[in-house]
């Protein structure tokens, strides 16, 4: 008797379910989102609010505060925590529109170490002349160090017997054109700010910097009435970076002046920051 | 395939923004409160470490090699490749948004691309560990 061959039976296999191919990508892309998302939680979070501009007469408060501090003050802080950026350069004198000394100036509104700076900047050159004309304005909400509260030399005035001082600031805080510098102050900083950074300062082809000489962290949330009351504090962050900043600045001009005037460029530390300026 | 593609499109952004830099070709972006290439390249997160060399060399090297591992079907390695990829283009997009306030376009493309070829390899691996 034949006997047939056993039918091989295949062994029942319970189905598995399987990830859909598209979840794990999808929960990458949805956690990129979230993290996107808390980025710009943390830049709204940590962005100042601009303070409101100041009217022409609290501006002119302001501005009489910071230019008025006693040479006594500014002596004590001396250098402060200011860094040394101003370095010695060759060339033939630069003089101004009324033959004196020229100390010129190229930055931007937009520019956070350009607000930073016009602070010194204005206190410094006040010990030789007078500003007119100032504004106040903060630098770019979108940039580093953003609403910088500051000043803007675009449509100020500077007059002095000492020196001479020419200012252009290339852009609004928007980045929208406002003045462009002059094929020889271009030259001029070609030659000297091989970095090509603003805020770049010549003092008469003798000495320039660029860059600012603090961190425009400290006046982060700031409004410029707050900042000019600290700096009556010699021991406050800022005084120490502005005031410092402007000391550096003055001793430069006196550099331009011959040591006048004597009421500034005589005092021991305004003596001893020219010596290090080389 | 597309991972290939996707290297070649970011090879080409990082040359053409490194080629920008060394360059006077003005720079194809549009500039408002959001986007700002010029912003972006000019600040100090767009060069290597404070030298001189610009940020796109690294998109340059970077995409090349991912080229190579997709064409050699190195899939664990493209993997790791990317991720390492995407955790630097993370960072770039945190400073883009946190630090600079500012986005450039063709920086974000080349993100894309790193974002794109870093699924694509997700998606082949987990491929191989499910099996057939």
């Amino acid at each position: 008797m034949s006997r047939q061959p056993a039918k091989h039976v295949r062994p029942m296999r319970k189905p598995v379910s399987r990830t859909p191919v598209w979840v794990t990508p999808l929960a990458v892309v949805a956690g990129i989102a979230l993290l996107v998302g808390a980025f710009l939680l943390i830049r709204w979070y940590t962005t100042p609010v601009p303070p409101p501009p100041l009217n022409v007469d609290a501006t002119q408060k302001v501005v009489t505060q910071i230019t008025s501090i006693p040479a006594s003050e500014l002596d004590a802080v001396g250098k402060g925590s200011a860094n040394q950026l101003i370095k010695p350069v060759s060339g033939t004198l630069l003089t101004g529109p009324k033959a004196l000394p020229e100390v010129f100036y190229l930055g931007a509104e937009y520019c956070p170490y350009c607000a930073a700076e016009r602070w010194p900047m204005i206190i410094a050159l006040s010990r030789f002349g007078t500003f007119s004309g100032l504004k106040t304005t903060t630098s770019s909400s979108s940039d580093v160090y953003p609403n910088t509260p500051t000043f803007t030399f675009h449509g100020a005035t500077y007059t002095s017997q000492y020196i001479d001082f020419v200012s252009v600031e290339t852009t609004d805080r928007d980045r929208n054109p406002l003045e462009s510098p002059t094929a020889a102050q271009q030259a001029l900083v070609n030659q000297y700010d091989t970095s090509g950074s603003i805020p770049f300062v010549d003092f008469a082809n003798r000495y320039a910097f660029s860059g600012a000489m603090y961190l425009p962290d400290v006046l982060s949330g700031m409004s410029w009435q707050a900042v000019a009351d600290t700096l009556l504090q010699p021991d406050s962050n800022q005084a120490k970076a502005i005031l410092g900043s402007a000391n550096l600045i003055t001793a430069a001009v006196c550099r331009l002046t011959s040591d006048q005037p004597a009421s500034v460029c005589s005092s021991a530390t305004i003596q001893a920051l020219e010596k290090s300026l080389g | 395939m597309l991972a290939v593609l996707a290297s070649v499109a970011g090879l080409a952004i990082s040359v053409y923004l490194t080629v920008v830099h060394f360059s006077t070709i003005p720079l194809a972006c549009p500039a408002n409160a959001v986007v700002n290439c010029e912003q972006v390249l000019s600040s100090r997160y767009a060069v290597i470490g404070g030298s001189a060399l610009p940020t796109s060399v690294a998109g340059i090297v970077w995409f090349a090699i991912s080229a190579g591992l997709a064409l050699l079907r190195r899939r664990h390695a493209l993997l790791a490749w990317a991720s390492i990829g995407l955790v630097t283009a993370l960072f770039l997009v945190y400073v883009e948004i946190v630090q600079l306030g500012a986005v450039c376009i063709w920086c974000t493309a080349a993100h894309a691309m790193v974002l794109l070829i870093f699924l694509i390899a997700l998606m082949r691996s987990d491929g191989d560990r499910v099996g057939t």
